[in-house]
């Protein structure tokens, strides 16, 4: 029960078991996404009601089994033993069931009340297998529920297997787990030192066991109840264990067997790859085909992208005009500036990368659901085990050349956020549709025909970046005995459930919009501020009066006051850039964020750069923007995914440094050049 | 005794031991494979992780690691 009296409902699973697709179902809008205090781990809430009574939902982190390997583990099994759930929603999947009970074999002997979810029955059922709950119920001692997420009839015995959970407080059976583990010595001798509460909520039988399985956390709580004498003995015990996780292991799969022996039927038939997993597998279409995938999916997001991008655009053409009437009833120059530069712009900017956000967590929360991911996670996880990242992160990356905010909605499908917020930094590097739409056009204008050698260069220089980068953070985000060789299970294919999906994509898409928003109008306000001139004269603004002053420095990476600006704009938005040297060179207007975010350029732009900036400080120029933060609305939208301003502004410092550096690098080989 | 690797495509096996440091035994004991767990090999290429059925569950396991895990038969079903 929380404080406002609700029953606090704690999903566990193993990742894959349909867990956030209950999740999304049941709880809908009503979310929260932060972290775990202290921890480098996602922490889910929700709330729902139902028959009048308000539920809060936890949703635990995904991991796959209770041992105390990985920060994961260790909340999931102190937040059981904090006594905060009235009761756990223990999730296994019933196309997979021998294997994914696991998760309710370790949670065997764990006295806080729960009930058994068998998600994905309409698989299971395709399968030719039939589960009979109520078989099961009685070995188990608590309500079982046959369930799939896209039937919606299967929510009432849902809610009914919960409420039935709730009020008898359902503990699950141990005693023939126990016998089990009582055939082995050390598992007895271990047993009957423990005393009585050493962690609430956890019985005798599982401490044992997890001691048995050399689990350090809780032989440490075991110790530290014993007297001295008994310390011996028990060091004792433990050191005649070997392999003690093998042998719980084997008689809990073996408890397992016996539980399904008699209460599933399945039609054996051969297993066999389908088509599509055929594919994939295989060892040279295996890349080419999951790369189409994920640009197939791309153009997917396009299509639900396309009308908010109009209205983004539809927003874009109502400042001039606006202004020009503010101006002529009256209104103040700079409130009018405000209204129209500043929010009006910035609105039209996020709503239309918006859109792009909206497919992309359309589509590829899609493939997430029908099972796709986990291919895509197979066919890539040797290469990304490389920068300690899983497969699935291969996504973000290509996502990333079309749009960074993009490819940081696509994070959401990784489970691990140490992993999340690495990929995300590295998908910076990855050069973005409007770095294509600006950077092969500067290098034609001043290399003409060795445009193609520089945006080679260009990709070779994001590979080592992505390479650095990832040493660089990864020690600290994905811990070296976190990484190990790929051991996943590849899911059925399973059917969507539409509602849910859409719940949730609105859900994240609004919550995306208002993080957004507070960040881009906070950064957008405080340039225009720094480039306001009342007299429409550049040199009389504070940021004129700061890139002057700092000139000597910028000089050392190649870029005097006139490219740095471009810089800086680069950061807010690339295409801005062109904007802020037309503006600077034709002297004409101030730099608003109205030319930083797709402001109009002069007609003979092209010459105006020639004349005005050299070679090498061009070539300064082209690595200094293409590396910058890609634009102010990805560094809200890695905000939004990672929740922590830590994170988020380390990563822009770092991008800002290594685009300085990586400048710097280019004009004085371009110097040499030229 | 064989190593799982070693097995060819369509092999069925018996898992006789696993070994290892005590995360990856961790870890390949929630998927399923124990000792006394039946194997088969759905796809065995070099340089490829190694796809397995065991359990009910098709998994994928990186090559090394699967020398780590010992099985008795190996032949073809």
């Amino acid at each position: 029960m929380t404080d406002k009296n609700e029953t606090v409902i704690a999903l566990l699973g193993q990742p894959n078991s349909g867990k956030s697709t209950l999740f999304n179902a049941l709880t809908g809008m009503r979310q929260h996404v932060g972290n775990w205090p202290g921890k480098t781990v996602e922490k889910k809430e929700g709330h729902f009601s139902r028959n009048g009574k308000e539920y809060l939902v936890a949703d635990l982190p995904g991991t796959y089994s209770l041992s105390a390997n990985s920060d994961e583990e260790m909340i999931t099994r102190d937040y059981i033993a904090s006594g905060k759930a009235d009761v756990v929603c223990i999730l296994a999947d019933s196309s997979q069931l021998e294997r994914s009970l696991y998760m309710l074999a370790d949670y065997a002997g764990i006295t806080v009340p729960c009930f058994l979810v068998l998600n994905m029955s309409d698989v299971a059922a395709e399968q030719g297998k039939t589960v009979n709950t109520k078989e099961m119920e009685k070995k188990l001692g608590i309500p079982v529920v046959s369930f799939s997420a896209p039937d919606t009839k299967a929510y009432g015995n849902f809610y009914v297997a919960l409420e039935r959970a709730v009020s008898t407080k359902s503990v699950l059976k141990a005693d023939a787990l126990e016998k089990r583990f009582g055939e082995l010595e050390e598992y007895v001798k271990i047993r009957d030192m423990i005393s009585d509460n050493v962690i609430p909520g956890y019985s005798k039988v599982w401490l044992a066991a997890k001691a048995v399985e050399g689990d350090a956390p809780v032989i440490a709580k075991i110790r530290a109840s014993l007297s001295d004498a008994d310390k011996k003995n028990f060091d004792a015990a433990l050191s005649k264990v070997d392999k003690g996780v093998v042998k719980t292991g084997e008689r809990k799969f073996a408890w397992i067997d016996e539980l399904l022996a008699g209460s599933v039927k399945s039609k054996n038939s051969k297993v066999t790859l389908g088509k599509f997993d055929r594919l994939i597998t295989h060892h040279i279409w295996g890349k080419p085909v999951v790369i189409l995938t994920v640009v197939l999916g791309l153009v997917a997001s396009f299509i639900p992208a396309l009308p908010l991008m109009g209205v983004g655009q539809l927003i874009a053409k109502i400042p001039d005009p606006l202004n020009e009437a503010l101006l002529g009833i009256g209104c103040p120059a700079f409130l009018a500036a405000i209204l129209c530069d500043v929010i009006l712009r910035s609105v039209s900017f996020i709503v239309q990368m918006l859109g792009f956000v909206f497919g992309v967590t359309l589509v590829f929360g899609l493939l997430e659901e029908i099972g796709v991911m986990a291919r895509i996670s197979y066919v890539f996880d040797n290469t990304m085990a490389r920068f300690g990242l899983q497969g699935k992160s291969v996504m973000p990356f290509l996502i990333s050349f079309g749009c960074t905010m993009g490819g940081a909605a696509g994070t959401r499908v990784i489970d691990n956020w140490g992993q999340k917020v690495l990929t995300i930094a590295l998908a910076w590097a990855v050069p973005c549709g409007a770095a294509w739409a600006v950077i092969p056009m500067l290098s034609t204008v001043f290399f003409g025909a060795w445009m193609p050698v520089i945006i080679l260069v260009i990709l070779l220089v994001m590979v080592l970046h992505m390479w650095l980068t990832a040493k660089v953070f990864g020690r600290s985000l994905v811990k070296t005995e976190d990484r190990c060789g790929m051991i996943m299970e590849l899911p059925p294919y399973h059917k969507p459930k539409w509602g849910a999906l859409f719940r949730y994509v609105f859900g994240r898409t609004k919550e995306t919009f208002l993080r957004a928003l507070k960040v881009v109008l906070i950064v957008a306000f405080a340039f225009w501020l720094l480039s306001y001139t009342s007299s429409g004269d550049i040199t009389g603004s504070i940021l004129y009066k700061i890139g002057h002053f700092i000139e000597p420095v910028t000089k050392i990476f190649g870029m005097k006051w006139q490219t740095f600006m471009a810089f800086i704009a680069s950061s807010l938005g690339k295409e801005g850039a062109l904007g802020v040297l037309s503006t600077i060179f034709t002297g004409s207007g101030t730099i608003s964020v109205g030319s930083v975010v797709g402001g109009a350029t002069a007609a003979n732009i092209n010459e105006i750069l020639v004349t005005n900036i050299p070679k090498p400080e061009a070539l300064a120029l082209i690595f200094a923007m293409t590396f910058n933060m890609p634009c102010i609305v990805a560094l809200a939208a890695t905000y939004q995914e990672t929740h922590s301003v830590k994170w988020t502004v380390r990563i822009a410092l770092y991008y800002t440094g290594v685009a300085l550096l990586l400048a710097g690098i280019a004009y004085y080989v371009g110097l040499l050049i030229w | 005794m064989k190593k799982l690797s070693e097995l060819e495509k369509d092999a069925v096996g018996v898992i006789s031991a696993v070994n290892g440091d005590p995360r990856f035994i961790s870890r390949i004991t929630s998927i399923g494979l124990t000792p006394g767990c039946t194997v088969t090999v759905i796809k065995n290429e070099k340089n490829r992780p190694l796809l397995v059925y065991s359990r009910d569950t098709m998994i994928a396991l990186n090559r090394d690691e699967c020398g780590l895990i010992e099985v008795e038969g190996g032949k073809k079903a």
